[in-house]
């Protein structure tokens, strides 16, 4: 069990206030969930990934985001060795701090060698403008040692999460529960943005989110991946999920508020039993 | 006019230094300054234990720099992986490490795999270089000095911006020049004000330089330092 005081929660911005994430059993909305205990709803949470963004122009991206209401930003990390894909490392993370005030999340689609070499740098450039912990998020896949990593994020300052690629099951996860903040539920193969939705992922968020209930821990399912205000993120809320990463989900409105005001709109809807069928 | 014992002189500022949140701004900047070029180091945290920047990046400084030389340098374990990444995002020279293919400067395998790779750095488009580490001798380049554009001669180790130059690894220019009049000599690591003369004095005539230009509130002037350095040199 982890010692009072130890746990280094993430919550929302402050003009969105905190709520505990209280857990209860038997709490259900729809037919469908009625059979799986989802406990209470925990907070939405709209995070937009800075892949679609004008890289050489960050800092502006970020207070662009910040301004239009979004929960944390998401910073995807990726070293051409895990993922196919090369795209930044813990300096570009660091460097965008100092250009607005709301909390990072950073996903390390790297190898076991470069988490292990750079955790550190990391969880340091995640950080809040105050020393906040920031969400580190280290995939299932890359970590022989996953939780002496998780371990490592927290005792770092950072607030640990693990992700899952789609092939992964849920039972990969299951004895690390205890020891992260959020569970990364990835509804694409990562790499690259603009990917669609892969929808058989459902079944693993009510997974999950069954088991985090029935253990008693305070964590929230993020899913990530061609994430739209659509019956996309009204399922995965449905399911379970209460934290969303939209990429192109959210540039592609004529603005971001827009965008993240219509993402938000939809899952409060599936929450308060209003859910949108696929297509 | 006086006769030149090397192609011109370009100063290329390593955006390493840079604030990664202003990219654009900072790239302008130099070039405002009298950058030739942009010095971008790519990085993938397994050929050197840093991560820095991909092709993504370089993309949007393309769009944001249409005219700008982007003179990229890869420090990547698989410099074939990223070729057309690259080429597709503006990349206007693609620099790679004979490490990544050589080990052996006798393995004609490991020859043969090299100039493939140079022919598919040209075939994309853009120039081709070649980067050797301290401890790589300037011999194992010389051979394949008719088909490239550019060597580059680290004076640090590869994978952090601000170490000191070495001092004893400049004279390697020297080999490369007397080799070839008309290959570019790119000097990167450690590379100021107090360490342009050693660098000028071996034949180089591209000049890497990241926290001595970022770090000056007068840019302007240690680039023209720099530059006044190399020229002199070219034309004595």
């Amino acid at each position: 069990m982890q010692a009072a005081g130890q746990r280094l929660t993430m919550r929302t911005t402050a003009s969105r206030g905190a709520k505990a994430g209280r857990l209860a059993s038997g709490s259900s909305r729809t037919a469908r969930s009625a059979v799986v205990a989802k406990g209470t709803d925990r907070d939405i949470q709209i995070i937009p990934s800075v892949l679609p963004a004008d890289w050489a122009n960050m800092g502006q991206c970020v207070a662009d985001l910040e301004a239009a209401g979004v929960d944390r930003i998401q910073f995807d990390v990726m070293d051409g060795n895990f993922v196919p894909n090369l795209t930044f490392g813990p300096e570009m993370i660091a460097a965008c701090r100092k250009y607005c005030k709301t909390p990072f999340e950073t996903q390390l689609m790297v190898s076991q060698y470069a988490s292990e070499t750079m955790l550190k740098d990391y969880v340091d450039a995640t950080k809040g403008p105050n020393g906040e912990p920031g969400v580190v998020i280290v995939h299932v896949e890359a970590c022989d040692h996953l939780q002496r990593c998780l371990k490592q994020i927290r005792e770092l300052g950072g607030s640990p999460s693990v992700a899952l690629n789609p092939h992964t099951p849920a039972e990969m996860v299951k004895n690390v529960l205890c020891d992260v903040d959020h569970v990364l539920v990835m509804t694409v193969n990562p790499g690259f943005g603009g990917q669609a939705y892969i929808p058989t992922m459902l079944d693993k968020i009510r997974e999950l989110r069954a088991a985090i209930v029935a253990g008693g821990y305070d964590v929230d399912i993020e899913v990530d991946g061609g994430i739209k205000a659509d019956w996309t993120i009204s399922q995965c809320c449905d399911a379970g999920a209460n934290c969303f990463i939209a990429g192109s989900g959210m540039f592609a409105y004529p603005t971001l508020k827009e965008g993240c005001d219509a993402l938000r709109a939809i899952a409060k809807d599936a929450q308060a039993g209003k859910v949108l069928p696929p297509p | 006019m006086a006769a030149r014992d090397r192609p011109e002189c370009k100063i290329a500022p390593s955006i390493l230094s840079a604030d990664f949140a202003r990219l654009a701004e900072e790239s302008k900047r130099m070039i405002s300054c009298g950058a030739d070029w942009l010095h971008v180091d790519v990085m993938d945290g397994h050929f050197v234990p840093n991560l820095t920047i991909g092709a993504p990046v370089v993309k949007s400084l393309r769009k944001n720099l249409p005219d700008a030389f982007l003179d990229c340098h890869l420090m990547v374990s698989n410099p074939k992986q990223w070729i057309l990444d690259f080429a597709k995002a503006g990349a206007s020279l693609y620099n790679f490490h004979l490490e990544c293919v050589m080990d052996d400067n006798t393995n004609e395998e490991q020859a043969t795999e090299l100039r493939s790779l140079i022919n598919e750095v040209k075939a994309s488009g853009m120039k081709v270089g070649i980067s050797i580490k301290p401890k790589t001798p300037a011999e194992w380049i010389v051979p394949f000095l008719g088909e490239i554009d550019m060597v580059n001669v680290l004076t640090v180790e590869p994978g952090f911006g601000g170490q000191k130059f070495m001092s004893d690894i400049v004279g390697k220019c020297k080999i490369i020049r007397e080799a070839s009049k008309e290959v570019h000599i790119q000097v990167d690591g450690g590379v100021a004000p107090s360490t342009i003369d050693a660098c000028a004095a071996v034949g180089a005539n591209v000049i890497v330089a990241g926290s001595a230009i970022f770090g000056s509130d007068k840019p302007q002037e240690v680039i023209a330092t720099l530059k006044k350095s190399v020229e002199a040199a070219a034309t004595a």
